[in-house]
């Protein structure tokens, strides 16, 4: 590795004043500020700082991601059951699905690659069964029940309700136009193509509602972090 | 080895695992009481008792299940009401009401009149009381209900109508496949993002300028992923006749052998094998980030001229973009992925949005599941589009004109999407 | 010649270096940490229905809260974690706490403690009254299976947790007793940062098992979730730090969702000048998209 000048002046610093800080403020704390520190230097430039906590957060989750499935999967949910029981009617489940991881693993041997197919098939039917009918029922069938209502909506007193109206009004054009811009069997012209046409903008419409969506979201992470940092790290926020 | 004979073995296996499995089943669960209503001696007046209370196995289920239900305490009048107050209905049962004490299973609000106790064994029968509670700790016991007994049912007729919607859908989608592999044309409208597509491998043509195309970050087994390769073929097929230079790093190794073949059987396909080289695809890395890191590199460092964002996307979608988007380069997007679709909306040029994609790549592949799945789904838009319609126009009618007729007319549109 | 001064000046703010973009939000996010100052907090309908739902459950009631997220989202989910569990001890609710997520039953220790401010142990004393665990909550931990998970409850949540999160067998937690499935939970609290989350407890606790289910959402996740509110699959929705906030106010407890909610208002009015100024400049400097 070629390492400029400034880059040792950078290692050296930090490590300088990650141990004063971990003296005052508590280890864990320190490391932990260190490292969101590193990746907020990102935003000034790349740096050889940066690419250290990169490299760390990397390593570690694909380290964290292997001993959670090793626990969470293959020990807790065939090894220890088969153990318990080796030979009961309750371990029968268990053999097929090893069975099944065992021919999924013979994609490594191309000549018997396709075996695989096999438990990969399992998989695709199963999800494909569970999401048919909850897609259909959730987000197809009761949404649309929800959508046929009157459109004029009367207050207590028998006047027209104009703010819940025009909002009925709206969800309806909405999902029918919206509907029709993913409709493929027919050209978008005259009549169609003009619906289609406000479909797209009640889509444009959504999604600047979920970008700002996004925005305060992101800046929540950020604030978070801000609160880490000044608060729970320098303890300068009483 | 004979793969047949081997596949012939598996299938017998697999069968003979599933049939002894499902026998196997035993599930005997007879968890123990919990008492969810404090006993209280009675030395309060004891509010009117719930009455014509009947029990039946819940219908639809899987076993296991037993509903009662009755007719509300005239003293529930509400939990402010003046008087005796109902605090409740808490349900006891017992196995053998001569013998056995009643014990309680559970407790409902006041107002209510059924109570679902999912805690029965199907090879037993049941005795049923419903207690009426007060505020003042006044109690009410029901007569004595039963023998009930829970059993499981085949097929849930509550859900009748979601069956009978499932089986249009799904015959709508296998006739067009069947159409379409009969070698019948079917119609789909003109989808403007291909033109986008189009121009854009002109101006990196002329530009002398590489394209960089990513399929997503997903396997093969999403749709998505599928349809982004479908497009890289069309592309390629493009390409393949500018001779323009290509660049797809992908995120997994199948994705990278599939683009591999794509490609190769575009430049075949245009009469040109020979300028093809595997170099065009190559692997990067499975790790979601580090991948945007890669390509984030090969975008600052090769300046292309045209990016291709075609498959499914995460939290990379932005990042991706908005570097594509600092470099200048053209950038076309489809993704069916709602929560990346606005960025890719905001920092693209062309965006194919969500079914498009799908729509696109059936289009461009003329592959018969591809075109039939989505005319089968056009079926079930329009009746969508159709009940809509005519159940927010039936219940407008009804309510200007106070027709009783039209509101019921209305009122069956809309329970045919109801769930039980 | 003074126009193209002004055409100038845009084209230059146009060039602004990000980084005086990433030093200004910087700014506005932390200095109101510092500030007291205190904001009012409109209660949006969502947040006033989700609270009525609860405030519907008899004491004594059993609540299911399922933590679907990661330390990455904890800003905004927390502060709502916290709230719902003070919620649940103030009206005497009984808690069943679990995740679809590896680290969420972590999440929801580090919930109690915030409230109870002691690390859970097998009882503890809170607001004079004694909590025992097993008795008045549980938590199932993380099992593997992501919504496969929830249909597994449906059927039988023994089955799904056959043990919880310190290993004793459910069956012997006394308040899992008579906990067969949905139909022995009063009230279902999901708080989610992606999938599995909301979207899978609504299609299957909820419309399949009918489950009731009050949702807590990242901001990120929210607008896919509101459908589900309107044709009344969720009682209510919590969206972000604003829904935190807001659940706070309406719960009458502060949190880290009401002090944070200031440098949000400030990093919104720092974005929104940004995106005008931007706009204006982009016009203003006569450029073009080039489709």
């Amino acid at each position: 590795m070629n390492l400029r000048p400034s880059t040792i002046l950078v290692l050296v610093v930090s490590a300088i004043l990650f141990v004063l800080s971990a003296n005052s403020y508590g280890f864990a704390l320190t490391l932990a500020a260190f490292f969101t520190l590193g990746i907020f230097s990102f935003l000034y430039k790349d740096n050889p700082m940066y690419k250290f906590c990169e490299a760390v957060f990397v390593g570690i989750s694909a380290g964290y991601w292997f001993v959670s499935l090793y626990y969470q999967n293959l020990l807790a949910k065939l090894i220890d059951p088969l153990v318990a029981d080796p030979v009961g009617s309750g371990a029968i489940p268990y053999y097929v699905v090893a069975i099944l991881g065992i021919m999924m693993l013979m994609r490594l041997v191309p000549s018997i690659g396709w075996i695989s197919r096999w438990p990969l098939s399992v998989i695709v039917g199963a999800t494909a069964g569970l999401w048919f009918i909850t897609y259909l029922q959730s987000n197809a069938m009761l949404q649309l029940q929800n959508t046929i209502m009157p459109i004029q909506e009367y207050a207590a007193d028998g006047s027209l309700n104009w703010y819940q109206s025009i909002g009925n009004l709206t969800v309806m054009i909405g999902t029918i136009t919206g509907v029709i811009y993913f409709f493929f069997s027919k050209e978008h012209k005259g009549a169609f193509g003009t619906s289609a046409k406000v479909g797209i903008w009640f889509l444009m419409i959504t999604f600047g509602a979920s970008f700002g969506y996004t925005v305060m979201s992101r800046m929540s992470l950020l604030i978070g972090r801000m609160d880490f940092l000044f608060g729970d790290w320098l303890q300068l926020i009483l | 080895m004979n793969r047949s004979f081997v596949r012939s073995i598996l299938l017998l296996l697999a069968v003979t695992a599933w049939a002894v499995f499902a026998v196997a089943q035993d599930d005997t669960t007879q968890p123990a009481p919990a008492d969810t209503l404090q006993e209280t001696a009675p030395v309060a007046e004891a509010p009117a008792p719930a009455t014509n209370v009947r029990g039946e196995d819940t219908p639809g289920d899987e076993g296991g299940s037993i509903t009662v239900f009755w007719d509300q305490s005239a003293d529930d009048t509400g939990i402010d009401a003046e008087g005796i107050t109902v605090i409740g209905y808490e349900i006891r049962r017992t196995i053998d009401a001569d013998n056995v004490p009643f014990h309680s299973v559970g407790f409902a609000a006041p107002g209510s009149e059924r109570f679902e106790d999912a805690t029965t064994s199907d090879d037993s029968t049941y005795y049923y009381v419903v207690v009426t509670a007060s505020r003042d700790g006044g109690r009410a016991e029901s007569d004595v209900i039963g023998p009930v007994q829970s059993s499981p049912q085949w097929f849930n007729t509550n859900r009748t109508n979601v069956f009978i919607i499932g089986l249009i859908i799904s015959a709508a989608i296998l006739y067009f496949i069947a159409s379409a592999r009969k070698g019948k044309q079917l119609f789909i409208r003109r989808i403007a993002g291909l033109e986008a597509v189009h121009d854009a491998i002109g101006r990196a043509t002329e530009m002398g300028r590489p394209i960089l195309y990513i399929p997503g970050i997903q396997d093969m087994d999403d749709v998505q992923t599928v349809a982004g390769v479908t497009i890289l073929g069309y592309v390629a097929r493009t390409i393949a006749e500018y001779d323009t230079r290509i660049d797809v790093p992908t995120s997994r190794s199948i994705v990278m052998s599939t683009a591999r073949e794509t490609i190769k059987a575009a430049y075949i396909s245009v009469g040109r094998p020979d300028a093809y080289s595997d170099d065009a695809v190559h692997y990067v890395t499975d790790e979601q980030f580090g991948y945007v890191a890669a390509v984030d590199g090969i975008m600052v460092r090769d300046k292309p001229a045209t990016c291709f964002y075609m498959g499914a996307f995460f939290a990379e979608s932005l990042i991706m973009a908005e570097t594509g988007n600092s470099i200048g380069a053209i950038q076309i997007a489809g993704t069916a992925m709602p929560a990346q679709l606005p960025f890719f909306v905001a920092a693209c040029d062309y965006t194919l949005i969500g079914e498009e994609l799908f729509a696109a790549s059936a289009y461009l592949s003329n592959e018969p599941k591809q075109l039939g799945s989505l005319k089968g789904q056009d079926v079930g838009k329009l009746v969508a589009m159709l009940a809509i319609l005519a159940g927010v126009g039936l219940f407008t009618l009804a309510q200007l004109t106070g027709a009783e007729t039209i509101n019921n007319a209305a009122q069956w549109v809309q329970d045919q999407f109801l769930l039980n | 010649m003074a126009n193209g001064e002004t055409k100038n000046f845009w084209v230059t703010l146009m060039a602004i270096d990000r980084r005086v973009i990433f030093l200004a939000v910087a700014i506005a996010v932390s200095l109101p940490l510092f500030l007291n100052i205190s904001q009012t907090i409109y209660v949006s309908p969502e947040v006033t229905d989700l609270y009525d739902s609860l405030e519907k459950l008899q004491s004594g009631s059993k609540v299911l809260i399922s933590f679907d997220y990661d330390p990455p989202s904890a800003p905004e989910l927390q502060p709502m974690a916290v709230t719902v569990i003070e919620y649940c001890f103030r009206n005497d609710l009984k808690m069943i706490l679990m995740g679809l997520w590896p680290q969420g039953p972590q999440q929801a220790n580090q919930a109690l403690e915030t409230v109870v401010g002691e690390p859970p142990g097998a009882s503890f004393e809170f607001n004079g009254k004694t909590y025992v665990y097993g008795e008045d909550w549980v938590n199932l931990g993380f099992q593997e299976g992501r919504e496969f998970i929830i249909q597994r409850m449906g059927s039988s949540i023994a089955a799904a947790f056959p043990r919880d999160y310190a290993g004793t067998p459910v069956k012997e937690l006394p308040l899992m007793r008579g906990v067969s499935n949905f139909n022995n939970i009063d009230y279902v609290f999901n708080l989610s940062a992606g999938t599995p989350g909301t979207v899978e407890w609504v299609q299957l606790a909820g419309d399949r098992f009918h489950a009731t289910i009050g949702a807590a959402n990242t901001a990120v996740q929210a607008p896919m979730i509101y459908p589900y509110y309107r044709a009344g699959q969720l009682t209510g929705i919590l969206g972000g730090m604003k829904g935190a906030a807001e659940f706070e106010a309406v719960v009458g407890v502060v949190g880290k969702g009401t002090k944070f909610m200031l440098s949000q208002s400030f990093a919104h009015a720092i974005v929104i000048l940004f995106i005008v100024v931007g706009n204006i400049a982009f016009f203003a400097s006569g450029r073009k998209r080039r489709f």
